[in-house]
């Protein structure tokens, strides 16, 4: 019997979890070896595997995958250098928060990849366009999510800290921040996740390495397979960074859990 | 020496879309001498945590003043420790370390504010939890802490508000018996409130029985009894008479409300 938010244990849920990837590939197999999807349309496990690692062993293909994440890093890195601290100011201060909120807003829903022409003009197709399409997509985010979870602080907490003796100083670095980094923390792996969207987006046009150049590459010569190897590689790394992410976040943050 | 007066102070909270303003506070009067144990009565909604708050420097007064050792509360500091209603423990900090948090504030060495904090940990039972979250803390662990907290500071006056409210009966005596061993041996100027009857007795020396909202004092028993107290002065006639007048005056104010809501 299944009940409502009866917990499963880690066993099981890491089991679970596989049993969904077995069902995928299973499918996906049994379509294409079963000859009901054309090969030109969709390449089958085995043909992606043996194309994988032909691109791997003779295309180079591991410093595409490295440039990929350092742009994404990169960018990301910069993003949050930049937003964290605004976003801390604009929670705790709410005249910077009304003064900086509403553009941020609006900035926020402008999508990064329409960005994407104007700074291959402004920046050239380099890595400074990588980066600041990266930037763009995460930093108003960033900004936007810490800006209310600093807000959202327990004043309960706040004041607590007032009558304990605490000036403005001691309430920004010894409650405010405290109390959010967990928050900020997980609003950093959401957003590490767009990122990687985004890099992609940016790799297909007017780049010469990185896993979306290989993409549009392989797809100029109608090669499924290494079009889809380039996906999962995306979507294992992503899975890879997410874990990271979590297991630092549980031993950054040991209070949370206790 | 430390004094603190409640100089007319009336708090009114503001109308908000369509209701009428709050009149929590009318205006009060209220002397608390030094090492004096005050307890505040009254029933639910009087505006006892609103007069806490303004002591606190937390709320301001719609107009009246409070003046403590000649000085105007102007806003909260270190001189007036608070025990809130609810648990407001900083959960990313140690037993230890919420203990500390004032004194580290203070710029107290590392080395003192351990010594301090260690001292208060064992006042208050808590020896061998000092490394513990909040989150693995009992109500009664953290309202413990939460004393100690405030204690540790060495504030002029204590101001708490119903601290054990949330917690079960027995647990409720055995922290009234530990509050009152610490003002028993420390002296210390302590503002506190409940809606408890036997516990506004038994910690008090003095009980401020306040009116139904807007709250205004309706009258202030002197509580006689010897110390040091132990529960068992509960059954002694002195205090079950006390207990009589006060349910009394309880009573009436309770019955109010009651016709109200
Ligand atoms: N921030 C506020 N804004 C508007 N009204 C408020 C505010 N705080 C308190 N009040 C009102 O003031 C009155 C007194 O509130 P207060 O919290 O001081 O009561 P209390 O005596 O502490 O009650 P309890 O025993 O339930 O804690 C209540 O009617 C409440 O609704
Ligand atoms: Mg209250």
């Amino acid at each position: 019997m299944i009940r409502p938010l009866d917990p499963v244990t880690s066993r099981q849920r890491a089991a679970y979890g596989l049993a969904f990837f077995v069902l995928f590939v299973a499918v996906w197999a049994w379509a294409t070896f079963g000859g009901y999807v054309s090969k030109t349309f969709l390449a089958n496990p085995l043909t992606m595997l043996q194309e994988g690692w032909e691109l791997l062993t003779t295309h180079g293909f591991l410093f595409d995958i490295g440039m990929t994440i350092w742009r994404v890093v990169g960018g990301f890195v910069l993003a949050t250098i930049i937003a964290v601290p605004l976003g801390v100011l604009m929670g705790a201060y709410k005249p910077i928060e009304a003064f900086m909120e509403p553009f941020v807003s609006f900035a926020r829903y402008l999508p990064a990849s329409a960005f994407i022409p104007l700074l291959i003009l402004w920046a050239g197709i380099g890595e400074l366009q990588k980066l600041l399409v990266i930037f763009i997509g995460s930093v108003f985010q960033i900004i936007l999510m810490v800006t209310v979870t600093v807000g959202n602080t327990r004043r309960d907490l706040v004041e607590a800290a007032y009558t304990l003796g605490a000036g403005d100083r001691g309430i920004i670095n010894r409650v405010l921040l405290p109390s959010s980094a967990p928050e900020v923390a997980e609003i950093l792996r959401l957003v590490l996740g767009w990122a990687w969207t985004y890099v992609i987006v940016a790799e297909l046009i007017g780049s010469s390495s990185g896993i979306g150049h290989m993409i549009t590459d392989s797809q100029a010569l109608l090669n499924t397979g290494q079009i889809i190897f380039g996906i999962i590689v995306i979507g294992l790394i992503g899975l890879i960074s997410d874990f990271l992410f979590k297991a630092f976040n549980a031993w950054l943050f040991p209070w949370k859990l206790a | 020496m430390t004094e603190l007066k409640i100089d007319q102070v009336a708090r009114t909270f503001p109308a908000r879309q369509g209701h009428a303003p709050t009149r929590a506070l009318e205006p009060i009067d209220l002397n608390v001498r030094n090492n004096d144990f005050v307890t505040i009565l009254g029933p639910s909604g009087c505006g006892k945590s609103t007069l806490l708050r303004i002591v606190a420097g937390l709320d301001r007064p719609t107009s009246g003043r409070v003046i403590l050792d000649g000085q105007e509360v102007t806003g909260p500091g270190a001189d007036r420790g608070m025990v809130f209603q609810s648990y407001t423990l900083f959960p990313w900090l140690s037993v230890r370390e919420n203990i500390a948090f004032g004194l580290r504030e203070r710029g107290v060495s590392e080395a003192d504010r351990g010594k301090i904090a260690d001292g208060f940990i064992d006042r208050v039972g808590l020896s061998g939890f000092e490394n513990h979250w909040p989150k693995q803390l009992s109500g009664g662990m953290q309202q413990r802490t939460a004393i100690a907290r405030a204690l540790a500071n060495d504030p002029k006056i204590l101001l708490l508000d119903e601290p054990f409210g949330a917690l079960d009966n027995q647990t409720r005596v055995l922290m009234q018996e530990m509050l009152l061993g610490i003002w028993e041996r420390d002296q210390k100027t302590v503002l506190f409130v409940t809606h408890d009857i036997e516990e506004a007795i038994f910690l008090g020396s003095r009980v401020i029985v306040m009116s139904a909202r807007p709250g205004r004092i309706k009258a202030e028993i002197a509580v006689d009894l010897p110390h040091p107290r132990s529960y068992k002065i509960k059954t002694t006639p002195e205090f079950v008479s006390l207990k009589e007048r006060l349910v009394e005056e309880i009573r009436a104010e309770a019955l109010k409300v009651a016709v109200h809501a």
